[in-house]
């Protein structure tokens, strides 16, 4: 049996791969090893009959098929990494609008409404007094409404009216009951000893009319 | 039996007389009218100045306790002291009057019950011949409704109004 390496050593010397020293001493030992140099002269000769039977070149089958399979393939490979980027490129820009101008001014507003309702004071409680709308006749005066918990108060607070002169006499009384006549159109208002202190009605234009006026 | 029928017809024919006889009964001069509440009004004057109080007598409402404080957190003054206060029935059909004092008034329109007891109000704040605010309200028992008015005497006048019932 071959040691590998003598085959090996066979196969380069048919090949004509060994260098002049490496051939010289490889035929040395053919000289020295028949049956070496037996088992050589059969795979030459071997070799020779395969060499003078196979042509020097072998056409690729389907040549074309082949290189327009690489095409495709190559031509696959470039689609799928343009598909890729394109990929990112519309996430990034599912975000894009994100730095638009516009979107600023969105979400400045939707802020103010978010913050409109996280910052406004609590809703009233059911329990209160509530002032549901106010109208001053009067331009220059200001009404403004709140509840002060403090107070545990509803709050109705008119800025702006001419303040009373200081000098005026300002009385006050008490009033314990009242009797309302429809057809009169008046009301009769009594103080807390039964007696009746003054009587209500409207004037031709409608306003409240005191008599005796006080 | 027989004796007691006929005293028995004779008593309901003498009650029967008398009856009829009796004085008709009074007409009353103010018909009772329908009302959805009752409330308490009281004109206030706040002054930093003790001086400036006129010297009012009028006692703090029993169901407001601590009415002075509860001013002080909302008006910047030391002394509050009630000028004039009126308990009012507010009529379902007729229009009510809160009159404190003449200087300074309300009118109100009931606008019918609301919710936890409540009373939705039409309210009119008065200055002798000139309406100072017009206001839809709803006034609740425990929870009075402060006006800021106008100023006097380096002080304010201020109208509580109170709803006491309904």
């Amino acid at each position: 049996m071959k040691h590998p390496s003598e085959e090996q050593d066979i196969i380069r010397w048919i090949d004509g791969e060994m260098n002049e020293s490496e051939c010289a001493t490889f035929e040395e030992r053919l000289k020295l090893d028949p049956a070496l140099a037996t088992e050589a002269q059969k795979m030459r000769a071997l070799s020779a009959s395969l060499r003078s039977h196979l042509p020097a070149e072998i056409r690729v089958p389907h040549a074309d098929y082949f290189n327009t399979q690489i095409e495709v393939r190559i031509t696959q490979m470039a689609l799928d990494e343009a598909r890729s980027k394109h990929a990112a490129t519309s996430w990034s820009a599912m975000f894009q609008w994100l730095t638009q101008p516009w979107f600023a001014l969105v979400g400045a507003a939707a802020l103010a409404v978010l913050g409109f309702f996280l910052l406004q004071p609590a809703s009233p409680d059911d329990s209160e007094s509530m002032i549901l709308s106010s109208y001053t006749p009067n331009l220059r005066v200001q009404a403004r409404t709140y509840h002060d918990h403090d107070a545990d108060a509803t709050v109705l607070m008119l800025d702006g009216l001419d303040a009373m002169p200081a000098d005026k006499h300002i009385s006050g009384v008490n009033i314990q009951r009242s009797e309302m006549e429809p057809e009169l159109a008046s009301t009769t208002m009594y103080d807390e000893k039964g007696a009746a202190v003054f009587m209500i009605s409207h004037d031709s234009l409608g306003n409240p009319l005191i008599s005796p006026e006080g | 039996m027989k004796v007691f029928f006929p005293i028995l017809c004779l008593l309901l024919c003498a009650a029967s007389v008398c009856a009829q006889e009796a004085p008709p009964q009074p007409v009353l001069s103010a018909v009772k009218h329908a009302t959805d509440g009752h409330v308490w009004g009281a004109l206030i004057f706040a002054t930093n100045e003790s001086e400036k109080l006129t010297g009012g007598k009028e006692p703090e409402h029993a169901d407001l306790p601590k009415l002075h404080e509860r001013l002080a957190k909302v008006f910047p003054y030391k002394h509050f002291e009630v000028l004039g206060q009126h308990r009012q029935d507010i009529f379902r059909e007729y229009e009510s009057w809160i009159v404190p004092s003449q200087d300074l008034f309300m009118k109100i329109d009931s606008k019918g019950p609301a919710e936890n007891e409540g009373l939705n109000l039409h309210l009119q704040v008065w200055r002798r011949h000139q309406v100072l605010v017009k206001s839809d309200a709803i006034l609740r028992k425990d929870s009075p409704l402060f006006i800021g008015g106008p100023p006097w005497k380096n002080g304010r006048l201020i109208f509580v109004v109170y709803l006491e019932r309904t």
